[in-house]
């Protein structure tokens, strides 16, 4: 079976992806309902050992209470799962091996860095010497001793992981990480979260920053109203996003006569205005440039910008995620015909119908 | 594991201001009330039966200050209480501890008991305060205080700080039940504070014999060794009877309920 999951919508890609050894979270239809509010629905969760995971969706999308219910802290109303090879109602077998930041670092206003994390670690049974090793490993080995109500939003942040970090856990979660962080302390948290992945952790981590999340994971879950969309490698998932290749020509007549030329060949290719500048978006890789090129040429076209354009996890996300692009899929001019988003719609398409 | 718990919570409240602040509230109302009993008993005895001088010369004078003071004792208790558990949920601190210690009952068990010692500790601080004071105003007003030092003096004194320590206990576990189910600091303290002195102390004035009870009124009975209206025995069978199921009502809900917070 694959580890790259498929929900039920079937507009939305297919990615294979190598099975992994196991997995350190599991779920199969986890579901919560809030009265008639169905906040995760059906969620069947794979997190890879050893892996850093992005857990992307929007706002209300279900995320933290996923989270929420992995850490014990919330009960499914149905579905089951495991942690760490643990079952999710016995929480107490796997959260010693578990650190968790959930929505936000919470502590003490009174107490300083160092105090908080004491109160967890007398709580956890752990010895104080992991409470200085904590705050030294986030950088705030020369503040902990100041009140918390006084730490900036980055040591805040930092402070949590810390608080994460203390039973020395295996498995690593960690709910918006980076929220309102300025790009230093961003850097500095991404920096952070490879060197836990480095050291054997599985980290999985909930964001809104999607070129972070691009950055740092090598495996992707994105929800939806509580549906899963997508998991999977995160470079499948791009991959499996057609590349363009995106041409500029000396005026707009030639970008015309070039779009012409180009649909003759059977691929697809759209002209683009874009601030105050036209372009040709063309569905093809760069392996395709040096026959464009001679196209262009055999027709007296010149070509004064030539180079390919990759897509970003954003864009990916959004083309997942948002219910008008999702619908235009398959029907879009750009792609049809010649693989790419036409192409994936039609396999989506017997994908979802075999669900 | 109630250990743990125990200790985590006595982190917290290792911190001055909560230390100066209940220390010196509870030793300040205590301090005030023997102030206010000795400096206003009377040489002789009135038509309403107010404290006289001779009656403080009794073995039991010593301890009449603190007699007074169960109430206002209660009422400091149980606003510490009532923040203690619910500021775990207003800062939304709960989500965190119970990540470390997932039995939720061990969790409450051990973070009760630490509030608890706290309290009874700042009762008897105050107790001390309160019997200096006690003796600094006999002087001022020429009591006899040979009768205080007598071994019946030092009874009286023991069994008044056991009713205060039993009835400051009573008020911190309603504090803690109401931070639970009311979910918030400032709710549960006000909510709590307004029904257990006003509206019970004007439900008790309108009929009499609610007294026997009510909760507030029970555990002021207690404070005091039993009152007229309440004995001794009864107001601790009731007030063992109401605690006891809504310690298992707060237990249970707060093992069930989901944390949102």
């Amino acid at each position: 079976m694959s580890a790259a999951t498929l929900a039920t919508e079937p507009v939305v890609p297919i990615i294979d992806h190598k099975q992994p050894d196991s997995f350190a979270v599991e779920t199969r239809g986890l579901t919560k309902r809030f009265g008639k509010r169905v906040a995760v629905d059906e969620l069947d969760l794979r997190i890879p050992t050893g892996s850093v995971s992005g857990f992307v969706g929007q706002n209300g999308a279900g995320k933290t209470t996923t989270i929420r219910m992995l850490l014990g802290l919330v009960r499914a109303t149905s579905g089951t799962g495991t942690v760490l090879g643990h079952p999710l109602g016995h929480s107490r077998a796997y959260l010693p091996r578990v650190g968790a930041l959930i929505e936000g670092p919470t502590f003490y206003p009174a107490l300083s860095g160092r105090e908080n994390l004491m109160v967890l670690a007398r709580l956890g049974g752990l010895r104080k010497e992991r409470v200085d090793a904590a705050l030294e490993r986030v950088g705030l080995g020369g503040r902990g001793l100041d009140p918390f109500r006084t730490y900036s939003l980055g040591m805040r942040q930092r402070l949590g992981i810390a608080a994460a970090l203390l039973p020395g856990p295996e498995l690593l979660v960690l709910d918006e990480p980076t929220n309102g962080l300025d790009p230093h302390g961003i850097a500095e948290i991404r920096a952070m979260l490879r060197s836990f992945a480095d050291e054997g952790m599985t980290v999985f981590v909930s964001s809104h920053l999607l070129a972070e999340i691009q950055q740092i994971c090598e495996h992707l879950v994105v929800i939806e109203t509580g549906r899963l969309l997508f998991q999977g490698g995160v470079d499948e998932l791009l991959a499996a996003r057609a590349p363009e290749m995106i041409v500029r020509t000396e005026n707009l007549d030639d970008a015309r006569r070039l779009l012409l030329l180009v649909k003759g060949t059977g691929r697809g290719a759209r002209i683009v205005s874009e601030n105050g500048s036209t372009s040709l978006e063309i569905a093809a890789d760069c392996s395709w440039a040096g026959d464009l090129n001679r196209l262009a040429m055999a027709n007296g076209i010149t070509l004064v910008h030539l180079a390919e354009r990759r897509s970003t996890l954003e864009e990916a996300f959004f083309e997942i995620t948002r219910k008008d692009v999702k619908d235009n899929i398959g029907r879009g001019d750009l792609h049809r015909g010649a693989g790419g988003l036409g192409r994936r719609a039609g396999l989506l398409g017997e994908k979802g119908r075999q669900r | 594991m109630i250990w743990r718990s125990f200790a985590s919570e006595w982190v917290k409240m290792r911190r001055r201001r909560l230390w100066y602040g209940t220390y010196g509230a509870i030793t300040g109302v205590v301090v005030l009330t023997t102030i206010v009993t000795i400096a206003g008993a009377l040489h002789h005895p009135d038509a309403r039966g107010a404290l006289t001088l001779a009656q403080l010369a009794h073995a039991s004078g010593l301890s009449q200050g603190l007699t007074q003071s169960g109430v206002l004792l209660g009422a400091v208790s149980f606003s510490v209480a009532a923040f203690q558990f619910g500021g775990e949920f207003s800062h939304g601190t709960l989500r965190n501890l119970l990540v470390r210690q997932p039995r939720r009952s061990v969790l409450l068990t051990g973070k009760c008991l630490a509030v608890l010692t706290f309290l009874v500790g700042a009762v008897a601080v105050a107790t001390v305060f309160g019997i200096c004071t006690a003796f600094v105003m006999a002087h001022l007003r020429g009591i006899p205080t040979s009768a205080w030092t007598s071994g019946v003096g030092m009874g009286d004194l023991g069994t008044l700080l056991g009713d205060l320590a039993i009835s400051t206990c009573g008020f911190a576990i309603v504090g803690m039940i109401a931070g639970v189910l009311l979910r918030s600091s400032v709710i549960a303290v006000a909510a709590g504070l307004a029904v257990l002195l006003p509206i019970e102390t004007i439900i008790t004035n309108a009929v009499p014999e609610t007294a026997r009870w009510l909760l507030a009124q029970q555990l002021e009975a207690i404070a005091q060794g039993g009152s007229t209206t309440v004995p001794f025995g009864a107001a601790v069978a009731t007030v063992s009877a109401y605690l006891v199921g809504a310690i298992l009502i707060t237990m249970f809900v707060f093992v069930r309920r989901d944390v949102t917070a």
